[in-house]
């Protein structure tokens, strides 16, 4: 773990003037590893470096929408806040904002942008951060509940199973380094009681890193977690909030935990 | 200070923080639907609310009509039952003489029982009751609505719209006005018009007498409007409940909220709402009970359509739910009051015919 954390510290700092292959290719000499290995160990650094710094690792995903009435489309607002703890390396905060379309009551259709930063004590000199883009859709595949509801003794339960497509952007992660990230996602919800709803939710996905700077190693995929519980309609309708963690299957990556609050409009 | 709130002791409070609202919210969630019995005098109509009730089992009554009964003989000369559509399942009245006729007119007969003397009963046509949707639906309905005097006889009980026209007919009672419509006139796929049909058969012109219905008379006026489709639904017919739902969503079927034909039905109703919103459009369709925010088109969305137990099924609670209560059958109750007011209570009962009421709200406050 040790070596794993020097390795990277030094890889940001170097990252300033030199290409990243080159860089990586230094860093894999001290290890004096087969060069198979030492470019493996490359390739899964930037490959987390990727994954965390875009919003499928930066920020927690929530939960599926609360189904809503197929005669309107709603807008909605989200603020989103993520923090990376355990990982090889600083922690990794973020803070970000989105719009969503709620089409016919089922899918939707989000854009976000953020920043995150590392934190500046472990990270030192280099605790400059980034800004991240993401697009993402959600589609409400089934809404149901009598059996969960029977399970539960609650016949206002609802569950609902989705499927979730992602796209994320980060810029300048490093000089010279763009991290770009694509997931698909099968979410969980599972919602109860009448007024306000109380919300659980799972969502494993895979997540590819895409190669979008000018160098870098091939695509490769991760598993990914989360879960989350969350409350809905709060006060306000259209007013929710999730408190959701994320546990990215690659070591060093530590888990995030994140806070979401969404708000949708309703005529 | 940004750091403090980064810590494991920030993440564990706020996690703590967040729980208690939780656990604050879930039981303020309880027992919130419990309501004083009302003053016996204050109210002026009662309306009931019971849908799709065309399927009562062969050898009993049944929790819903039965309870139906009891709550309008209490004051019979002051309650109004509304049959929200699909009065026989499963394809209406046929023809005398064909095999289904005698179990039809026991599926309509028992409705018609559960009206006490003096208390005023209407059916709404629904789907079904158009021949379920087939090309003999005009003339079945025009034989539920004979067949419903027949049964009704000296008692104010009748079918509205009749003779297969789409309404809307205003029925006003006090403060309370009722506008119904035959919503499946609008959708059906056959014969609309005939010979017979002394009404506006002209979509345009029907829209247009809605709109002078819907605005009110008088400044104290309630208005409801009744059909057989919803206007929004968490159910079946709106593409949500279990693997079949997703199929609603294709628009393939008129019956269901995302298809062309019921788009345009609704567009059409909800213009003529724009400038009036009724206090609630009331329909049944789905088999579940469902208490809606209305939005533009109406202050409230009523679906009852659990009125029976066989047939009762899915509902998904949406943002817009006020209540949901699925796979119960049930009915609702409206008690208008005489100044101010507009009470709703659901009842909602098992297979064994057990429970009752289960949510109330003030749709008018008193």
């Amino acid at each position: 773990m040790a070596g794993a954390a020097l390795t990277l510290s030094t890889f940001f700092r170097a990252a300033r003037t030199r290409r990243v292959w080159l860089l990586l290719a230094a860093l894999a000499l001290p290890f004096r590893v087969p060069s198979a290995a030492a470019a493996q160990t490359v390739e899964e650094l930037l490959h987390i470096l990727r994954l965390e710094a875009t919003p499928i690792g930066a920020l927690p995903q929530i939960a599926m929408p609360m189904p809503a009435s197929r005669n309107h489309n709603y807008w909605g607002i989200r603020l989103q806040a993520g923090e990376r703890r355990g990982r090889t390396g600083p922690d990794l905060r973020a803070l970000a904002g989105g719009i969503d379309l709620q089409y016919r009551g089922g899918s939707i259709f989000g854009i976000t942008g953020g920043y995150q930063s590392r934190d500046c004590e472990l990270a030192g000199e280099d605790c400059g951060g980034h800004t991240f883009f993401g697009a993402r859709g959600r589609f409400n595949v089934i809404s149901g509940g009598p059996t969960i509801g029977a399970v539960l003794g609650d016949y206002s339960a609802t569950s609902t199973l989705g499927t979730e497509i992602g796209f994320g952007y980060a810029p300048d992660v490093m000089p010279e380094l763009d991290a770009c990230t694509f997931d698909i996602g099968v979410p969980l919800s599972l919602a109860m009681l009448q007024t306000v709803r109380l919300v659980s939710y799972v969502t494993p996905s895979i997540v590819w890193d895409v190669r979008c700077s000018d160098d870098g190693p091939p695509t490769r995929a991760s598993f990914l977690a989360a879960i989350g519980v969350g409350v809905q309609q709060i006060g306000a309708r259209g007013l929710d909030v999730y408190l959701g963690l994320q546990k990215i299957f690659r070591s060093g990556t530590g888990y995030q935990f994140g806070l979401s609050v969404t708000y949708v409009r309703l005529p | 200070m940004a750091r403090d709130a980064a810590t494991p002791r920030g993440v564990a409070s706020g996690a703590v923080v967040f729980l208690i609202v939780v656990s604050v919210f879930a039981a303020g969630c309880r027992g919130r639907w419990s309501v004083d019995e009302l003053e016996p005098d204050r109210i002026e109509t009662t309306v009931f609310l019971i849908g799709d009730a065309g399927e009562p089992d062969p050898r009993e009554v049944g929790a819903p009509l039965d309870s139906v009964a009891v709550h309008a003989s209490e004051a019979p000369d002051r309650s109004l039952i509304v049959f929200l559509g699909d009065n026989v399942y499963p394809a209406g009245i046929p023809e005398e003489g064909r095999s289904e006729w005698a179990d039809s007119r026991r599926r309509l007969a028992a409705q018609v029982a559960a009206v006490p003397a003096r208390a005023r009963a209407i059916f709404v046509p629904g789907n079904h009751d158009w021949a379920d949707e087939g090309p003999f639906g005009l003339y079945s309905i025009r034989l539920q609505e004979e067949m419903i005097a027949s049964l009704a006889g000296d008692r104010d009980v009748r079918m509205l719209p009749g003779n297969g026209c789409p309404g809307p007919v205003a029925v006003d009672i006090g403060r309370l006005r009722l506008v119904v419509l035959d919503t499946q006139w609008w959708l059906h796929d056959y014969i609309v018009r005939d010979d017979e049909s002394a009404c506006t058969t002209d979509v345009g012109e029907v829209t247009a007498a809605l709109r002078e219905q819907v605005r009110p008379d008088r400044e104290d006026r309630v208005v409801l409007v009744a059909g057989h489709h919803p206007l929004m639904t968490g159910g079946e017919h709106g593409g949500y409940c279990g693997i079949t739902g997703p199929f609603h969503r294709f628009g393939g079927d008129s019956q269901d909220i995302i298809s062309t034909a019921n788009r345009t039905l609704r567009d059409s109703l909800e213009s003529a709402f724009t400038e009036h919103p009724p206090l609630a459009y009331v329909a049944g369709h789905e088999h579940n009970q469902q208490v809606l925010r209305g939005g533009r088109a109406a202050d409230y969305l009523l679906v009852s359509g659990a009125g029976s137990y066989a047939k009762t099924s899915c509902a998904v609670r949406l943002r817009e739910s006020y209540y949901v209560s699925q796979h119960r059958s049930g009915f609702m109750r409206l008690d208008v009051m005489r100044n101010r007011g507009v009470l709703l209570r659901v009842y909602r009962y098992t297979s064994r015919g057990t429970g009752g009421m289960s949510y109330s709200r003030w749709l008018e406050q008193p």
